[in-house]
């Protein structure tokens, strides 16, 4: 009785290991741009205008949509493809979650529109199917492809235009803003750091010039680490303040290191840094999230 | 003396944090709002139904016994409580399953019926409420598979050296997790019908 049991745990055990190892799903396609066609469907004027149109969309609100055809998802159904491409590629801002994809499985006959968390409210399910029975299926029937993606994206942009989302920030070079993620993660660090090479700058050197000294020393290190000059100004700062305070922290708590994120396993879902989409001609996720919402159809 | 304190504390932190004391409460944390969104996405589902059922009783009205199981089962998931701590016990977490896919059981079921009476599927008012549950279904689905996750983490979390040392002095105990046959229906992709007429709802 005792074994039998002890062989479905193992058997539950490895089943919930294969249910995240999917056999020879499609792999999820580059990002090379707004709109991926894998399938030659598209003349590359299509996607040129098609581009353009997203591109004025994120420059105006500041939302993300793409595009991507592929042949077929199979062994996968379309609403696990396009979750899983949605979680890769990101798009849509960090936060604002407003981001949009139109996936379409040529030889499948099935699309799908994938609505990021912060459209969910404008671009509802109901939405987003009639988009696809109203729109663009009637053209995709008849062979019009790029007719069909086009009208879908003019009514998507339709919605997404009423919708108020907070305005796009014009891009600042990369680093000027604090990622408090990593500020976090180096925090510990950060704090021992200060300890022990304040420790012996202070022998060295004296209280004062040593504990500047450690601020000068963290703020290089942090911007070594994490590459934020604010982050790294920050650290300065804060390794300064520890040194020259350190003898009053003796039997202190130390600082608590922020609820989020440790400095072990990197399982935060944001890198050290998010890729910035810059208007560089380069196209990447700005950092949303999706949670399967949309709609699914096929012609 | 104080200075060894000092140290002494530093070094604490370090090896807390090197134990993964704060990646056992990152993982937590996201267990517990994987499951918050698990609940919610039922939540959504749950309001759904008596939209749902009336929209069919307009036209269907002889489907008692579809509706009224239907209608039962709703009743059933309201009354299993979804609170945080249901990932903590397994039990009750095999509870709140078992009465949601009864739900999804007698969802189905009503499907089937309506597949009779083609003037209610053409009814724009359930069809919009079909797409929606839909939508809710996926949502559904995307929501376990990311609690699915999470619990593997935290698990796997706890119980690696040599973080679990830091689980045993601080009594993180595992978490429960979706069962097997559950797993199954969630891993296994459904089978595509090109000749389907209708989209049923993504299982």
């Amino acid at each position: 009785m005792r074994a039998r049991s002890a062989v479905k745990a193992l058997l539950a055990t490895l089943l919930v290991c294969l249910a995240t190892m999917v056999l020879a799903d499609v792999a999820v396609p580059q990002l090379t741009g707004r709109v991926v066609d894998q399938t030659g469907t598209l003349s590359s004027s299509d996607v040129a205008s098609l581009t353009q149109k997203l591109k004025d969309l994120e420059a105006r609100k500041g939302s993300q949509v793409a595009v991507l055809i592929v042949p077929t998802t199979q062994p996968e159904t379309i609403e696990q493809f396009s979750i899983r491409v949605a979680e890769a590629w990101k798009i849509g801002r960090k936060k604002v979650d407003d981001g949009a994809l139109l996936v379409i499985a040529k030889n499948d006959r099935k699309l799908r529109i994938e609505v990021g968390y912060g459209l969910e409210g404008s671009l509802t399910d109901v939405t987003a199917r009639r988009i696809i029975d109203e729109v663009i299926t009637p053209k995709f029937r008849s062979g019009d492809f790029a007719g069909g993606i086009d009208a879908g994206l003019d009514r998507i942009i339709g919605v997404i235009n009423g919708e108020s989302l907070p305005v796009p920030q014009p891009q600042a070079s990369h680093g000027t803003d604090l990622d408090f993620d990593s500020l976090t993660s180096f925090a510990p660090v950060a704090l021992f750091g200060a300890l022990v090479i304040g420790g012996i700058l202070r022998t060295l050197l004296g209280r004062l010039i040593g504990s500047l000294a450690t601020g000068g020393a963290m703020g290089v290190l942090a911007w070594l680490i994490v590459g934020s000059a604010g982050l790294a100004a920050l650290s300065a700062i804060a390794g300064f303040v520890i040194a020259f305070i350190a003898d009053s922290f003796a039997g202190m708590n130390t600082p608590g290191t922020g609820r989020r994120g440790g400095w072990s396993s990197g399982s935060s879902s944001s890198g050290w840094s998010s890729g910035s989409s810059s208007d560089s001609g380069s196209f990447s996720g700005g950092g949303g999230s999706f949670g399967g919402g949309g709609a699914s159809g096929s012609w | 003396m104080r200075r060894l304190l000092t140290v002494l504390a530093a070094l604490m932190t370090l090896s807390l944090t090197n134990c993964g004391y704060n990646a056992i409460q990152t993982n937590d944390e996201q267990v517990k709002a994987a499951w918050s969104e698990v609940v919610n996405q039922y939540q959504r589902r749950a309001d759904l139904v008596p939209n749902l059922v009336n929209s069919v009783k307009g036209f269907a009205q002889q489907e008692k016994d579809v509706l009224l199981g239907v209608t039962n089962a709703r009743a059933k998931v309201g009354s299993v409580q979804a609170t945080p701590d249901v990932v903590n016990d397994p039990a009750a977490l095999q509870k709140f399953q078992a009465a949601q896919s009864e739900l999804t059981g007698a969802l189905s079921r009503l499907l089937v019926v309506t597949e009779n009476y083609p003037q209610l599927k053409s009814d724009a008012l359930f069809r919009d409420l079909m797409s929606q549950l839909e939508g809710t279904e996926n949502r559904i689905t995307v929501a376990r598979n990311r609690y699915i996750k999470s619990v593997q983490e935290y698990n796997v979390g706890i119980r690696t050296f040599p973080n679990n040392l830091t689980a045993m002095m601080f009594g993180y105990k595992e978490k429960a997790n979706f069962t097997v046959e559950n797993e199954r229906e969630i891993s296994v992709a459904p089978k595509v019908d090109f000749n389907a007429p209708a989209p049923a709802p993504s299982k």
